[in-house]
């Protein structure tokens, strides 16, 4: 069988998205960023549960962590930073639900 | 024999006079040094709000640690936490070869910044 020809190939979403950022002209270049992880960036080995105004940004106001999708964080780090939120919470430095919201 | 590297932070009742404080603290070191530990660093955070209440308690005394130890003082330590009803809150880890290297990183103060000093705007 052969493979159809390269022009009529569909081109994988992903790619899709990739081209669009590229873009300089597409309507939505402005509101989609290219997010980077924190972490990476800066050449994190550990996330540490003590360092409460790192981890803070990564809460929002209720006291939940922020998913993925919104900080950028990169899945390795992410895990991390679970993990040593949930640290921070077991020991009283960050809160486990936010109270006087209402 | 084979030792780890551990690091305990635990909270103090905070309505204890000074001298009590500094008496559960002792206490705790001469505890773990009884069990072949030895004391890299032991800091005191001192008192600070608690973001939830614990045991009735808004604030708390905390203290950190960090130890050589064989591995055999992590059940010792545990129940002795339990048995200590002035400690609230503890938290014992063992360090593996990333948390090592960030230890490293730490005193020599070379930790890697996250944030730069002014907050990005949204």
């Amino acid at each position: 069988m052969k493979l159809p020809k390269k022009s009529d190939r569909k081109t994988h979403p992903f790619q899709k998205i990739l081209n669009m950022l590229k873009n300089p002209a597409h309507p939505k270049k402005g509101n989609l960023k290219e997010k980077e992880c924190k972490f990476s960036k800066a050449g994190v080995v550990y996330i540490d549960y003590k360092d409460v105004d790192t981890l803070e940004r990564f809460i929002n106001d209720q006291g939940k962590i922020l998913p993925r999708r919104v900080t950028g964080t990169s899945a390795k780090y992410q895990r991390q930073l679970a993990l040593a939120v949930k640290r921070a919470r077991h020991l009283g430095l960050l809160p486990f639900v936010a109270e006087n919201l209402r | 024999m084979k030792t780890n590297f551990y690091e305990v932070t635990f909270i103090i009742n905070p309505v204890l006079e000074e001298d009590q404080v500094k008496e559960v603290k002792e206490g705790f070191e001469s505890f773990i040094k009884e069990r072949e530990a030895e004391i890299d660093e032991v800091d005191e955070w001192g008192i600070k709000r608690l973001t939830y209440e614990i045991d009735g308690k808004n604030s708390g005394y905390y203290v950190n640690a960090y130890f050589h130890a064989p591995g055999t003082i992590v059940s010792d330590l545990e129940r002795y936490f339990k048995l200590q009803e002035n400690i609230i809150r503890n938290i014992v880890l063992k360090y593996d070869n990333k948390m090592l290297k960030h230890r490293d990183l730490q005193k020599k103060g070379k930790l890697p910044v996250i944030f730069s000093e002014t907050p990005e705007e949204e």
